[in-house]
């Protein structure tokens, strides 16, 4: 009958209050009321806010490329995402652990830093890669791949961080199972090995969507000075915003924190246990 | 007596983990707590260390109030069935753990450590890292840590629970050597009644959250007070409408007196030196003997023998009856 | 006897071993297109920052020290960074305990309110912040174009990073290492000091790595808050971003190297932070 408090005749009724009012004042003040004023700014005239930005073409383009964006970076990062994660767990070569630290770098790396890197190889005028592939017609930066490809690398631990852990807690048991039962590898693959990491990818889905839908500075440097039709939804808030174009910015601000926080509360509600979060941890 | 509990109740939300439940545990002695899981054992154990708080009555420690004492000010040793070590800390750190608290001397503390781990065999590992030793010596150095301090009593909380088959025997015989050299009041906590007959003075057996009896190891196999206590100690099988042991039925291949119950044969399992002899009898029950290899070799039983059964001089037997039945002891 | 037991564990809560197999024709194709892609996203990209930062020579790096606004600019980031982290890990560890050993309605929201810094997008973390305590806020607080912007911001986006390497480690931790230390006769503080901290020491020095680097490389959530003055409220990245668009590229990557050795440390330390952890088992 183990409880779950520790040493009841040794708690402080003062001190648990104490910590509690603490961390729900700090949460309060930093995060949730910040948070809840972009909602009020948003709705200060009803509906009208919305409506309005709603109407303005430059708003629905970037919406629509951000999404565009995102849902292009996510299939791509799923796919390297979810090869990488066995390779890593299930096989042994040589420099792997030094690869495993590596694929965590993006988390590090100042989104600045990461525009600057994509420009320097792949700029059209002098990049390595970027001028061969201009003269055959193909812009990376300053274009559309050049801004998937920037938010590719911002998300890309995301995923790998999510199925490792449950791959290494599955074992690889249940695999050897399939296999000393007649499946090829594909079958185990499919039928075993998937449907035990599919939570973990759904988890991984949603937040690199939620990372990849809101990706500024690096997308910032990629989409270049004369952004015109590249302009993602973060950069048009920052735009309308200089530009004293406050409802605009906060409308747009609002749609994007829903998404955030509906991404969260997705993960929040499929995730059956507690001891998971949204943020990179330490692999235990 | 060293530990008096007096009608102490304990409820976790809508489950009554302890129900009035009044001991007295005898100093210098090593005492079970005996029972199936959730019975109420570690409950009463840990509320005896003041690591739970009783929602009624009251605790006493050698002869002081200690209700409403905090652990620390307990003075008791306490050992976890998955040893709760200090991982970050050598072996001889977690065994200087208390002393280090009670701000004692540094010579008379690496004296008294270097004392317990020659105690517990564990010298050669005093500077490891408790995740370099085995569960078996985790749970030594635990022992030793919890008997640092010199507690009035020590409290083991399903100490050999969490180790293998062959250890968990070592570890019980160990146990009962060091006790009879260091004497300290010992409550143990285990569901398994081999372990609790072999190792204690005394038994305390617990189910439902109550005490179902108190005795020594004997009292308790030759005179349960209760169904519940028999079938708990030992296999019980069902004669005639008494309960009994298995291996207190005599077997004759001869019609005996009219109080006897015949029956044929139906199966039999060798198991090392018994002999597992299941009876169907005229009335169609089935009865459970165990024989010695000899002795079933002696009767030449076979699957289809006539056999006539009966309770065996001095046998323990209780009038058989549904679930928690009114002690109603015989003797035959 | 005794002395001779060397019997594995008990049903501890113990990792099953994969022993990871041998490659196969298909897992090493799949290797190569992985590192291909990885070569060409990340590798190669941060590997020409460094070589284009080289180009100049030491020069590029000195300039960094020697132009006063860059270095004015690295020592405010480096110095709020370091606050921050601070903050967080006092912060974050009392969160941490919060959310693992108290019990109130709502905490679940709490729970997810923590993730909220990580999952926003940067600019509207700023525009978030500027709403509350900037001059049109409520509360008639002037943070903006201040240095107590900067810190703010930096502070919201670094808030989850201890907080949740933290939590797994106390989730994991088992109540009854604290029963034992209260037996033996320790008190509350005494405890936390010699049982719970250093347990947790290791998962707090890996969360404020993860927020020193974040903090550091901060941009988005920056720019509609800190006004970006020269010398008094400009961080790193602005400088790399404002020397770039100067079209001084080997300054501007010289800059960018130097954040990305700081990028590297954080990381190579959680990664022996982490095998430190998972060795004491």
């Amino acid at each position: 009958m183990a409880s779950a408090s520790a040493a009841v005749g040794n708690r402080s009724v003062a001190l648990t209050w104490f910590l509690r009012v603490l961390v729900v004042g700090y949460l309060v003040m930093i995060v949730a009321l910040p948070t809840g004023l972009v909602a009020q700014n948003t709705f200060k005239d009803g509906l009208g806010g919305l409506r309005t930005a709603l109407s303005d073409p430059d708003v629905v383009h970037s919406l629509l490329l951000t999404v565009r964006v995102a849902v292009m970076a996510v299939a791509i990062n799923l796919v390297f995402g979810v090869g990488m994660s066995l390779l890593l767990v299930r096989y042994e070569f040589p420099g792997k652990r030094a690869l495993s630290a590596l694929i965590d770098l993006p988390l590090a790396v100042s989104p600045i830093v990461v525009g600057l890197a994509l420009v320097l190889v792949y700029n059209p005028r002098y990049g390595f890669f970027g001028q061969p592939l201009s003269d055959r017609g193909i812009d990376i930066v300053f274009a559309t791949p050049g801004i998937v490809m920037a938010t590719c690398f911002v998300a890309l631990p995301l995923i790998v961080r999510e199925i490792v852990p449950v791959l290494e807690e599955m074992g690889d048991d249940q695999e050897q199972a399939a296999r000393s039962l007649g499946a090829n590898s594909r079958q185990t693959f499919l039928r075993v090995t998937l449907p035990g990491i599919r939570w973990a990818i759904v988890y991984g889905v949603v937040l690199s969507l939620a990372r990849s839908l809101g990706e500024f500075g690096a997308v910032k440097i990629v989409a270049g000075k004369s952004i015109g039709d590249k302009e993602t939804a973060t950069l048009l808030v920052q735009r309308e915003y200089q530009n004293f174009h406050q409802d605009v910015a906060y409308s747009v601000s609002f749609l994007l924190v829903v998404a955030a926080v509906l991404c969260l509360v997705v993960v929040a509600i499929l995730r059956p246990s507690t001891s998971h979060h949204a943020t990179p941890k330490v692999k235990q | 007596m060293s530990i008096e509990v007096k009608n102490l109740h304990k409820r976790f939300g809508d489950f009554v983990a302890l129900d009035d439940v009044t001991v007295s545990l005898p100093t210098g002695q090593l005492t079970a707590l005996l029972g199936p899981s959730g019975g109420g054992k570690s409950t009463l154990l840990r509320i005896i260390a003041g690591l739970d708080s009783a929602d009624e009555g009251s605790v006493t420690i050698e002869g002081a109030e200690a209700t409403h004492l905090p652990p620390q000010k307990r003075n008791v040793g306490f050992v976890f069935q998955h040893y709760a070590v200090f991982k970050h800390m050598t072996v001889a750190k977690n065994v200087a753990f208390g002393l280090e608290i009670r701000k004692r001397p540094k010579a008379e503390i690496a004296e008294r450590v270097d004392e317990l781990l020659k105690l517990v065999h564990l010298s050669q590992f005093a500077h490891r890292l408790p995740s370099q030793l085995s569960g078996g010596q985790r749970q030594r150095m635990a022992l030793a840590r919890a008997l640092a301090v010199e507690p009035s009593v020590l409290l083991l909380d399903e100490p050999f629970g969490a180790l293998d088959a062959k250890v968990r025997k070592e570890l019980r015989d160990w146990l009962r050597r060091l006790h009879d050299e260091v004497h300290v009041t010992t409550v143990f906590v285990t569901h398994d009644q081999e372990e609790a007959l072999e190792v204690a003075d005394e038994i305390v057996v617990i189910n439902e959250g109550r005490v179902e009896q108190v005795g020594t190891p004997d009292q308790l196999y030759d005179s349960p007070a209760n169904p519940f206590v028999m079938g708990f100690l030992g296999e019980v099988t069902d004669l005639g409408g008494v309960a009994l042991r298995p291996h207190d039925i005599e077997v004759s291949v001869e019609p005996g007196p009219d109080t006897s119950v015949s029956g044929t044969v139906t199966r039999l399992l060798r198991v090392g030196f018994e002999v597992r002899v299941t009876v169907t009898a005229d009335d169609g029950s089935q009865v459970l003997v165990v024989l010695t290899r000899t002795h079933a070799r002696a009767l030449d039983l076979a699957e289809g023998t006539r056999v006539w059964l009966a309770p065996a001089r001095g046998a323990t037997t209780i009038v058989a009856g549904p679930g928690r039945a009114e002690p109603e002891l015989t003797r035959a | 006897m005794a002395a001779t037991v060397v019997t594995a564990d008990g049903p501890t809560r113990k990792r099953r071993s994969v022993r990871p197999g041998a490659m196969t024709r298909g897992s090493t194709l799949g290797l190569g297109i992985g590192m291909v892609w990885f070569s060409l996203l990340v590798l190669i990209p941060l590997g020409a920052v460094v070589v284009e930062a080289s180009g100049g020579g030491l020069d590029t790096y000195r300039s960094i020290f020697t132009n006063s606004q860059t270095f004015n600019a690295l020592k405010l980031t480096v110095g709020v960074s370091l606050l921050t982290t601070a903050l967080n890990m006092v912060m974050g560890t009392i969160i941490a305990w919060v959310l693992v050993r108290d019990r109130f309605r709502g905490k679940a929201i709490l729970d997810l309110v923590i993730d909220i810094p990580f999952a926003m997008p940067t600019i509207v973390a700023g525009l978030v912040l500027l709403a509350l305590y900037g001059s049109q806020g409520p509360l008639g607080t002037e943070f903006e174009n201040t240095r107590k912007a900067v810190f703010l911001a930096i502070a919201f986006v670094t808030l989850p990073f201890v907080v949740r390497t933290v939590q797994p480690v106390l989730e994991e931790m088992e109540t009854d290492v604290e029963d034992a230390a209260a037996s033996l006769g320790a008190t509350r503080a005494t405890t936390f000091r010699r049982i719970v901290l250093p347990t947790l020491v290791p998962a707090i020095f890996a969360g404020a790595a993860l927020s020193f680097a974040r903090g550091i490389s901060e941009y988005g959530s920056l720019v509609l808050l800190s006004g970006n003055l020269p010398n008094q409220t400009e961080v790193t990245s602005f400088r790399v971003a404002s020397i770039l668009e100067g079209g001084n590229r080997p300054a501007a990557a010289a800059l960018a190297t130097v954040m990305l050795v700081v990028a590297l440390i954080a990381i190579v330390a959680l990664d022996v932070t982490q095998r430190r952890l998972a060795r004491r088992g």
